[in-house]
């Protein structure tokens, strides 16, 4: 379903985010991305919605490449959960949460703000799920907390029936117990609907507990592809603390987990 | 410092290291500038030759001489000053201000009597005129009498209503600016130009807008449309459209990218985008300059009528080229307190909303 080939992203400042990665992520999959501060992960994920664009290589949507010509047709399957949320401040929360649907909808519907019934039922029934309740729901998003704030933009991701869901750090404001129900929510997405989910995270025992595939991304390098099983505390003391004491080395194990990629993707 | 495997976080910590070692070349040779050097007396000589030439152009000399004299006359120290007598003979007439309007009763058509208009009256004035008696060398007065129908406010509800008609004027303008300047912003905010050409031919738009004064264009649009107010909103839409195109332009440049960039990854669309993710951000700012722009256009409205665009500036023309000073000081009077109870009104609405 998604799929990065030798795929380079050095910003114009010289910074060199994503080195040579290559990646097949497929359908219906849940893979949680880890990864240090700084890796590269938002960088990652934004290249499949067309935010980013890969400086070399390429990157495949559902068999087909994107490109500056593609991308408006491809996109309007993907949706994103945005790591600094990207809410509209002035508007409601509704608005904010039914704007997820907005490719759907006529133009003179959106103009005037009428969208139709069953999308407004779909919004509540989500603004329920992620656990907002309805005195919410007509407060402008900046009077919401930080945590209430990124779940209404999980909720607008879910507008659109997508095909593709990319969440960056969905859970980084959020409780434990909260964080677990968004978890779930994305998984039940993936097992229900068959919809690939790509999750970056920073808590490895989450990863664990719901991804179907680990992948970790360290300078830009892909550094860790394996199952929940694979990722051993050995393996985090690596990405994390190995990552921070020397700067320009990668953890050993890339080599060795990189097999099981090929499995999955085969699978 | 050395890098080290172990970083050593102790620097971290002002009071230890902070004094030491803070200056790097204890050899170095230190030079402060001076603060002027010959550019800046070459500037200065040349800002005063500017200023003498356009200052004797300008007859700042004698404006300051007349001035003083008025001055000097209003404490007692002269006798004499043109400007004080100016102001003086305008301030007289001025004083009482016109409010009511007589019309000969003779000089109406279809007069009756028992139907008179609203709040007016007959009255029956008597002027007399002296004159001298060639028979007698004796001073006489001859007494005529005429009829004239009084309005006792019907001068000041003239120049009300004319006020309105500038009101209008200015609220037209400002319609037709925003509905202008709202495509020409879209077109001419540099992440939503279709292209390069259009970006260019839609700042250079707003730019020529801009650079057209109320006056000269109301001057040609009077030629074109006629006497009217039609003149005058095209006018001053058109002028104020410049501006509010380039505010918007901006605001929408400078719009936080977040929630564009969230509508842009579902493909929503440039229209959507700008409806759902920009303009809720600007629209209090949108707001604020329209008010502006309203202020401004009823304030230059009240001007435009000179030309002939309608509105209360030709009254005031009118009256001002027959010295009919009292009627000049009503509408001095309503223009001065309609702009600052407008003022008022568009002050606290603004901070209303924001
Ligand atoms: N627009 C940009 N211009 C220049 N450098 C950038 C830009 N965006 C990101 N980077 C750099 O690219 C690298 C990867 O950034 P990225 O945001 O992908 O990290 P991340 O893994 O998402 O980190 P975090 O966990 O903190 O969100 C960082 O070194 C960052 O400084
Ligand atoms: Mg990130």
């Amino acid at each position: 379903m998604l799929r990065f080939d030798s795929v380079y992203k050095r910003f114009p400042d010289g910074t060199e985010a994503i080195r040579n990665i290559s990646l097949h992520v497929p359908k219906g999959q849940f893979c949680v991305v880890l990864g240090p501060s700084g890796a590269g992960k938002s960088t990652l994920l934004r290249m499949l919605n067309g935010l980013s664009q890969p400086t070399e290589g390429s990157v495949h949507l559902a068999g087909e490449q994107i490109t500056e010509r593609s991308v408006q047709r491809l996109r309007k399957r993907v949706a994103t959960v945005h790591q600094q949320f990207n809410l509209t401040p002035r508007m409601s929360v509704a608005l904010n949460v039914l704007s997820g649907a907005l490719p759907q909808v006529a133009h003179w519907r959106a103009a005037i703000g009428l969208f139709p019934p069953e999308l407004r039922q779909k919004a509540c029934r989500l603004l329920d799920e992620v656990g907002l309740t309805p005195e919410h729901v007509n407060r402008r998003v900046s009077e919401l907390s930080g945590g209430q704030q990124q779940r209404v933009g999980i909720a607008r991701a879910f507008m659109m029936d997508p095909a593709v869901l990319l969440a960056d750090e969905p859970v980084a404001s959020l409780d434990p117990r909260i964080s677990r129900g968004i978890l779930e929510l994305l998984h039940r997405q993936s097992r229900n609907h068959d919809t690939t989910v790509l999750c970056s995270l920073h808590q490895p025992e989450l990863a664990r507990e719901f991804g179907d595939r680990i992948i970790a991304v360290n300078q830009g390098r892909l550094v860790f592809d394996g199952t929940p099983e694979q990722l051993t505390d050995q393996v985090c003391e690596d990405l994390y603390h190995g990552a921070l004491a020397h700067k320009h080395d990668v953890p050993e194990v890339d080599e060795a987990e990189c097999e099981p990629e090929l499995e999955l993707a085969a699978a | 410092m050395k890098p080290s495997a172990n970083p050593n976080w102790n620097w971290l910590r002002p009071e230890k290291n902070m004094m030491k070692n803070l200056s790097v070349n204890r050899d170095a040779k230190w030079h402060l500038n001076q603060p002027y050097n010959a550019r800046h007396l070459m500037f200065a000589i040349v800002a005063l030759l500017i200023l003498a030439v356009t200052g004797s152009r300008m007859e700042v000399p004698r404006m300051v001489q007349e001035t003083a004299q008025g001055v000097g006359y209003v404490v007692g120290l002269n006798e004499e000053s043109s400007v004080a007598t100016g102001v003086m003979r305008i301030a007289e007439s001025i004083w009482p201000l016109r409010i009511s309007e007589e019309i000969e009763v003779s000089r109406i058509e279809n007069f009756d009597r028992n139907d008179l208009p609203w709040l007016s009256h007959v009255e029956v004035i008597e002027s007399r005129t002296p004159h001298l008696n060639t028979e007698t060398l004796q001073l006489e007065e001859t007494v005529e009498s005429k009829e004239v129908l009084v309005k006792p406010i019907g001068y000041l509800s003239h120049v009300l209503l004319k006020m309105l008609e500038t009101l209008e004027m200015a609220l037209w303008g400002t319609i037709l600016a925003v509905a202008l300047s709202i495509p020409l912003a879209c077109f001419a905010a540099a992440n939503y130009a279709p292209n390069r050409f259009i970006y260019n031919l839609a700042r250079s738009t707003i730019s020529l807008f801009r650079a057209i004064p109320e006056l000269v264009s109301a001057l040609f649009l009077v030629l074109a449309f006629g006497f009217g107010p039609i003149a005058g909103f095209l006018a001053l839409g058109i002028h104020s459209a410049g501006f509010l195109g380039k505010f918007y332009a901006e605001d929408i440049e400078n719009a936080d990218r977040g929630p564009q960039e969230a509508l842009q990854s579902i493909g929503a669309g440039q229209i959507k985008t700008l409806w759902y993710g920009v303009l809720p951000q600007v629209l209090p700012q949108y707001i604020a300059y329209t008010l502006y722009i309203l202020d401004r256009n009823i304030r230059m409205a009240t001007v435009i009528g000179i030309v002939g665009a309608g509105g209360i500036g030709l009254e005031l023309k009118g009256r001002f080229d027959m010295f009919n000073f009292d009627h000049v000081g009503t509408i001095l009077v309503i223009i001065f307190l309609t702009v600052i109870i407008l003022d008022q009104f568009s002050a606290r609405l603004r901070s209303r909303l924001m």
